[in-house]
């Protein structure tokens, strides 16, 4: 069964036919063509598929579709500046290295963005707690907590100026 | 990361070498913009999907595909009769390995088959409009099987009259073969010896468990050419390998093959995977065909650590030296051979390599079973040999009464000695001090309070353990390593380094992209990096071994020279014209300018010579270009020390690291900031294998027991403790700038290291891996005692 809908991605509404079963990673990725979010599980156990949901990060490989049309979704591409400018937290995991492969970095992004939002000055331990259901096999971690600190740090100091 | 500087520093005046620049690809990657193979569309792709076979040893009776291929959008539905019979190896390494190494690499496999040998085995692929139709396709497939008789354990499939995995293999014994350098008497060398020990240990099938699933895409264009695409990392030997041995009516070149972004690798790319059947797929559809692997698809059909069931004996004098080595190894490939056979080589490679000795002798056996096929893994078989001998080494200080760094230190191969890879000397090896240095940064002295010293008191008992390794920069010598790199000057004095390393996120586009920079005169930031076309890039083996920054580099390094060279000669009459009188040899490029030596002042931009060449030549006038390239004919290894302090739980078992360190012998460091991160993510995958990571099977029914990222735990944030690197550097004069490998050597020594420190922290020696609680508790409770039960291997047999 077809079906018309709307979803609110970045800012922008976007209207797509789509299917009951269609997870929102789904129509993310293959009818919005927003492939910055991952598929690695599709079942809600590694955290390279988080998106936010009205600033709650979301598995959207588990998450239907049909329930994130009232919710306003950011996704990885939605982070840098409109002009390209990469936001403080992008641009401390590209100064730290954070990203080897990548395919686990748009989950790690947009839960530390989360987090940040949350509670702008975590400690390094709420940094680990807050990403500790998102796997990476590459860096072993230290440089995505590395910058996630930093940029915390960043932002804080941007808002102090 | 600390580093310390054996010739007491830096003389030269480096501008990019030895810098935390940044890698060329991670904008992309932190804005979502890096393409994987799954976020590729093109015009007509179709998706694929594959059915597997949910019996561990069965034969296909009756396969009735009509109903599938009745379903609308259902494009093709394929099986066993419409698949080459040509039986092919996952791994493509024959085509790179010499001819006494080649019998490892059976060709023994079926793009889709009729007699299945383990339950990831395809008895048909489906092309349809789009997932779901595929999808629902496989479910209208219907598959009449005959049961066989299975065998899971290498030693039980090894015995007269055990099913036959493979008929043609008699006691499902796929390779067998005597150490290609054993030598001296080993017989006589352990009977004369003071001291001899032995020990036993297997490790765990780790999986690679690369965060991108295994994706290809396959399509032939209007002239019937093939381009695949797929995150390989060895893309030009693939489209050999599926031309010599898979599609025989093709030949290389008429095979394009794309490696886009890849989402980790750590060794599963060097093999075949879905490639073949999208293949297959698009040759029946006449459409692009893309196949992706799910999660629970990986873990049952595509590949993991090979387990490799090891017994070590070591030979010493009162002294401490070695004498006599043995080695024995049993690998259980699981259901075709792959990289099985030649991990298990380079293990002894390894392990009997190491250490200084006239006495070796060294045998494997590589065994079938009817379960998953597994294949080379970072670290590739030195990992699996490290935990045992390391282990083994220590049990001969303890008898001899030795500090575990003064044996090592004694017996050790030296840099000028004959290498462990006949007949290459060691030209360059400052493993000693990685010991040395290693050690007084962790406090080795303090830290280890002798063999006979009181266990803690109390429930949490700390203890301390090292290891150390020998690893490859290249397998030359061995594996046919040449490599080349194009460079060609734009008209505004940038750059394209055309190279074929893949990057798989080890930043190597960026550190070969310094090599560049430093070597030509060309600013590192106006270097563009080409890569992961076939048709673009120059004839290379492929990232392993840790072989692009020392063969690929010194290629890059070969093609930035000459690009010099023609700079500073085509600048001659530039200089000519402004009443400056020089010979090219007299003339500098460097950081974008050229400048006669000693005067900076005088400096023009490379650009103006790069324009002048293309828009306003005369009659030398062409685009500055070069190629250089390097074949590497010698063994050219990096080492590594490393120190583990743990803390045992005695109540749970629970084995917390407290701290590691490890110590590289690098060369030099071209990028201090990837060099640290490839030495975090591979300790971090270390302490997986060494605590963590096991993978089940049913003992009754073959099946993967844990094939989610929910129940094959991998290290996350949680687990990582303290990590400190060392960097060694002295610059090897064969290195790019003298730089060796580094990125794989570090996920050798954590396991080792660790199960060394548990024995000083609680005095019982764990032979298998994961080290895991239920282990440790049952050997606290049974005196020592290893209880077989959560042992990842098959067989509760050892060697």
């Amino acid at each position: 069964m077809k079906m018309l809908a709307t979803f609110n991605v970045n800012g922008r509404d976007y209207d797509t036919v789509i299917e009951p079963h269609m997870t929102l990673a789904d129509v993310l990725r293959d009818k919005l063509r927003l492939t910055g979010t991952k598929r690695a599980c599709t079942a809600g156990n590694c955290g390279a598929c988080t998106v936010l949901a009205d600033e709650d990060p979301i598995c959207s490989c588990i998450t239907l579709a049909v329930l994130a049309r009232d919710k306003r979704i950011e996704t990885v591409e939605g982070l840098a500046a409109p002009g390209g400018a990469l936001s403080p937290l992008q641009d401390a995991f590209v100064k730290n290295n954070a990203a080897q492969c990548g395919f686990c970095t748009a989950g790690m992004l947009m839960t530390a963005q989360a987090q940040l939002r949350d509670n702008p000055r975590p400690t390094r331990e709420e940094v680990k707690q807050s990403i500790s259901g998102n796997i990476c096999r590459c860096t072993g971690y230290v440089k995505i907590v590395d910058a996630i600190m930093q940029a915390a740090e960043e932002i804080q100091a941007a808002e102090g100026a | 990361m600390k580093t310390i500087r054996l010739d007491g520093g830096d003389t030269e005046d480096l501008l990019y070498v030895g810098k935390d620049l940044q890698k060329p690809d991670v904008t992309q990657k932190v804005t979502g913009k890096a393409v994987y193979t799954d976020d590729i569309d093109m015009p007509g792709l179709t998706e694929g999907r594959l059915l597997h076979c949910p019996h561990a040893f069965a034969r296909v009776k009756s396969i009735d595909i009509s109903r599938a291929a009745a379903l609308p959008g259902v494009l093709a539905v394929l099986t066993a009769k419409d698949a080459p019979e040509a039986r092919f190896s996952r791994s493509t390494m024959a085509e790179a390995l010499p001819s006494f190494a080649f019998d490892g690499e059976r060709q023994d496999q079926r793009i889709l088959t009729d007699i299945c040998r383990y339950r990831g085995d395809c008895v048909a692929a489906v092309a349809a409009e789009d997932i779901y139709i595929a999808e629902q396709a496989l479910d209208l497939i219907e598959v009449e099987y005959e049961l066989l008789d299975p065998v899971f354990d290498p030693f039980e499939a090894m015995k007269p009259g055990a099913p036959k995995v493979h008929d043609d293999v008699q006691n499902n014994i796929a390779f067998e073969m005597d150490h290609p350098f054993n030598m001296g008497d080993t017989k006589k060398a352990f009977a004369e010896a003071d001291v001899v020990v032995e020990f036993s240990g297997v490790n765990s099938r780790q999986k690679h468990l690369h965060m991108e699933t295994d994706s290809a895409i396959a399509h032939f264009d209007e002239t019937g050419r093939l381009t695949v695409i797929s995150p390989s990392q060895g893309p030009h030997l693939g489209k050999k390998h599926l031309s010599e041995r898979v599609f025989k009516d093709l030949s290389d070149g008429d095979i394009r093959w794309i490696s886009p972004a890849i989402g980790g690798g750590f060794g599963a790319r060097l093999a075949l995977g879905l490639e073949p059947v999208a293949v297959l797929l698009a040759r029946a559809t006449g459409r692009p065909v893309r196949v992706t692997s799910t999660r629970e698809e990986d873990f049952n059909g595509y590949s993991s650590r090979t387990d490799q069931h090891q017994k070590v004996r070591l030979a010493a004098m009162k002294d401490g030296t070695v004498v006599g080595i043995e080695q024995h190894i049993v690998s259980d490939a699981g259901a075709y051979l792959s990289h099985s056979a030649t991990t298990s080589l380079v293990n002894m490679q390894k392990s009997l390599g190491l250490f200084r000795c006239d006495n070796v002798f060294g045998h494997v056996k590589v065994v079938y079973t009817n379960t998953p096929v597994t294949a080379g893994f970072r670290g590739y078989g030195n990992a699996e040999g490290a935990f045992v001998l390391q282990q083994a080494i220590d049990m001969l200080a303890e008898k001899l009464g030795m500090d575990p760094i003064e044996l090592r230190s004694k017996n050790i191969r030296k840099e000028g000695e004959q290498s462990f890879f006949l007949p290459c000397k060691l030209e360059h090896s400052k493993l000693q001090e990685c010991i040395d240095e290693g050690a007084k940064e962790f406090g080795w002295a303090e830290k280890f309070r002798g063999w006979d010293r009181p266990r803690d008191e109390g429930r949490f008992k700390r203890g301390v353990g090292m290891s150390i390794l020998n690893h490859a920069s290249g397998a030359g010598g061995f594996l046919l390593e040449h490599s080349s790199a194009i460079m060609k000057l734009q008209a505004d004095g940038s750059a394209n380094l055309v190279i074929s390393p893949c990057e798989m996120g080890q930043g190597i586009l960026g550190a070969l992209a310094q090599v560049a920079a430093e070597l030509s005169g060309v600013p590192y930031e106006r270097i563009r990096v080409v890569t992961g076309d076939t048709d673009v890039t120059l004839f290379d083996i492929g990232s392993h071994a840790s072989r692009s920054m020392f063969v690929v580099g010194n290629a890059v390094a070969d093609c930035a020279r000459k690009i010099n060279a023609i700079i500073r000669e085509r600048a001659v009459p530039h200089f000519e014209k402004r009443q400056i009188h020089v010979t090219a040899d007299q003339l500098v490029a460097r950081g974008g300018e050229i400048y006669p030596e000693g005067q900076p002042d005088k400096a023009i931009p490379i650009g103006e010579v790069a324009h002048d060449e293309i828009y306003n030549f005369t009659d030398a006038g062409s685009q500055i270009s070069a190629s250089g390239s390097y074949l590497s004919n010698s063994h050219h290894p990096n080492h590594q020390a490393a120190f583990a302090e743990v803390e045992v739980d005695t109540e749970t078992g629970y084995v917390s690291i407290i701290r590691y360190l490890a110590a590289h012998d690098i060369g030099r460091t071209i990028n201090p900031l990837l060099v640290e991160s490839q030495m975090q993510g591979s300790a971090v995958q270390g302490f997986g294998f060494a605590l963590k990571e096991d993978f089940v099977l049913d003992q009754k029914t073959g099946e993967v027991l844990n094939d989610t990222l929910l129940t094959y735990t991998a290290p996350t944030v949680m687990d990582v403790p303290e990590i400190d690197a060392l960097m060694i550097e002295d610059p090897f004069e064969k290195g790019p700038l003298g730089a060796k490998g580094v990125g794989e050597a570090g996920v050798v020594n954590p396991a080792a290291a660790v199960a060394n420190a548990i024995y000083d922290a609680i005095g019982v020696r764990l032979h298998s891996l994961p080290m895991s609680p239920e282990k440790i508790l049952a050997m606290l409770q049974n005196d020592g005692e290893e209880h077989p039960a959560g042992s990842s291997h098959v067989s509760g047999q050892r060697l």
